[in-house]
């Protein structure tokens, strides 16, 4: 869907797309779910942190309800850019699809690399602020990459593949100083290479189990300040793999736009050490 | 001269045992406010309520499930029930939730929507976000009762 546009102009398209939104925000057209409970868009598509996937379904789209999103996403590392361009549909809070084409610029050694990600999304069980053991969702996300020359040469078995995930996620009212806090854990089986972009497998192991947790609190109903962390493979032996971790801040102008910073501390990154740097996403939702 | 010092010790040990004492019950008086009180008790629910009630009359949909309902019936006992769930001075003795609300089929959107509505009069008559915080936090668990019989 995005290979004829390039993801310049369809960032730009998203942006202009999301600020028109953020002036002529019409509250009707939003779902009932109460604000922020669909989380951010995560760098893989699905609702989430900004480097996991949480149980909540993208948006505020409730039963009866059907919702889209669209999100642009950069993050500028010391020898790396990465750009994440999705969209995603949540229909009647039980089914969340996504896409996302994800650009990964090696500034520092040139070129690039590029993969998209299909995923799906249900949710089990539960609510993030009602059931006692909050919302359980399971997800699948499937990764192609476009051109898969350079994770081959480094010694990835694969250049597409499937993460499976379970993940829970519950809000705690009045938990910290008189805030709610919000807690998401999530556990995936996968075979990816920095989450795709390096392949999938490799000479020093395939698929196994990661966990990935966060925990943020809103300082207001439209504020939430939190941090990260996603545990990763490491498949391959001429490029260490490191977990991911970072602090991030959202901010919920309303129903239909969201903005995220965050700073990001993703290890060693395809033989280059210490990637660190800072991220920003802006998602819009109808 | 021993012995006025052994009488001084003590006196300055029960001084002291006694402003400690006297402090520990400074703090008990001064016990953390209930959640009625942080609300701004009941004047304020009252007023939620009734807020709540013209915010659910805008909505078409929440609204038609109100109408065979004696509105101020329900704004009293309502009322009732957040003095009741938020430690004031009231015992809700209304019917239990499963029951007032069975069979009416009201869906997650609506209940979500009636809790924005009550998030939004809580913050319209200025209860602060921690009381609003820990007022929904205590309504939460009234999700499955609701829901039980729908």
């Amino acid at each position: 869907m995005f290979q004829h546009l390039s993801s310049k102009r369809c960032l730009a398209f998203t942006v202009c797309l999301a600020l028109s939104t953020l002036l002529t925000a019409a509250p009707s057209v939003a779902g009932s779910r109460i604000l922020g409970t669909g989380a951010v868009s995560a760098i893989e598509g699905a609702a989430g942190g900004g480097l996991s996937p949480w149980a909540v379904l993208t948006s505020t789209a409730s039963e009866g309800e059907l919702s889209v999103t669209a999100s642009a996403t950069r993050a500028w590392l010391d020898d790396y850019r990465l750009s994440v361009i999705g969209t995603s549909v949540n229909i009647h809070d039980r089914m969340e699809f996504s896409i996302a084409r994800q650009t990964f610029e090696l500034t520092t050694l040139g070129g690039e690399l590029e993969q998209d990600i299909y995923g799906a999304k249900a949710r089990l069980f539960g609510d993030v602020l009602y059931h006692p053991l909050g919302i359980w969702s399971a997800g699948i996300l499937h990764k192609r990459l476009v051109d898969g020359t350079v994770p081959t040469a480094l010694g990835a078995d694969d250049t597409s593949g499937t993460d499976a995930y379970i993940s829970a996620s519950k809000l705690l009212f009045n938990a910290f100083f008189g805030r709610n806090v919000l807690v998401n854990s999530t556990l995936r089986n996968t075979s990816a290479n920095q989450g795709g972009l390096l392949g999938f497998g490799g000479d020093q192991g395939g698929r196994g189990w990661e966990a990935e947790g966060s925990v943020g609190v809103f300082i207001t109903p439209n504020w939430i300040v939190g941090t990260e962390y996603r545990q990763k493979p490491d498949n391959l032996s001429v490029a260490q793999e490191d977990d991911w971790q970072s602090l991030y801040s959202a901010y919920f102008f309303n129903k239909h736009v969201s903005l995220t910073g965050a700073w990001l501390e993703l290890g060693d990154i395809a033989g280059l050490p210490s990637q660190r740097g800072g991220y920003v996403s802006l998602q819009a939702a109808f | 001269m021993r012995l006025t010092g052994i009488a001084i010790r003590h006196l300055v040990l029960t001084c002291i045992l006694f402003s400690v004492l006297s402090l520990a019950g400074c703090a008990q008086r001064h016990d953390t406010p209930t959640l009625y009180e942080r609300m701004g008790g009941q004047s304020t629910i009252e007023a939620v309520v009734e807020n709540l009630l013209y915010r659910i009359a805008d909505d078409d949909e929440v609204v038609s499930y109100f109408a065979n309902t004696n509105i101020d019936l329900f704004a009293t006992s309502f009322a009732t029930q957040l003095c009741d769930i938020s430690d004031g001075p009231c015992q809700y003795e209304g019917p239990p939730m499963d029951r007032a609300h069975q069979t009416m089929g009201i869906t997650d959107a609506h209940f979500n929507r009636v809790v924005a509505y009550l998030d939004a009069a809580m913050q319209e008559e200025g209860v602060p976000l921690s009381a609003r915080n820990d007022m929904l936090g205590r309504l939460a668990p009234i999700y499955e009762d609701i829901m039980r019989l729908q």
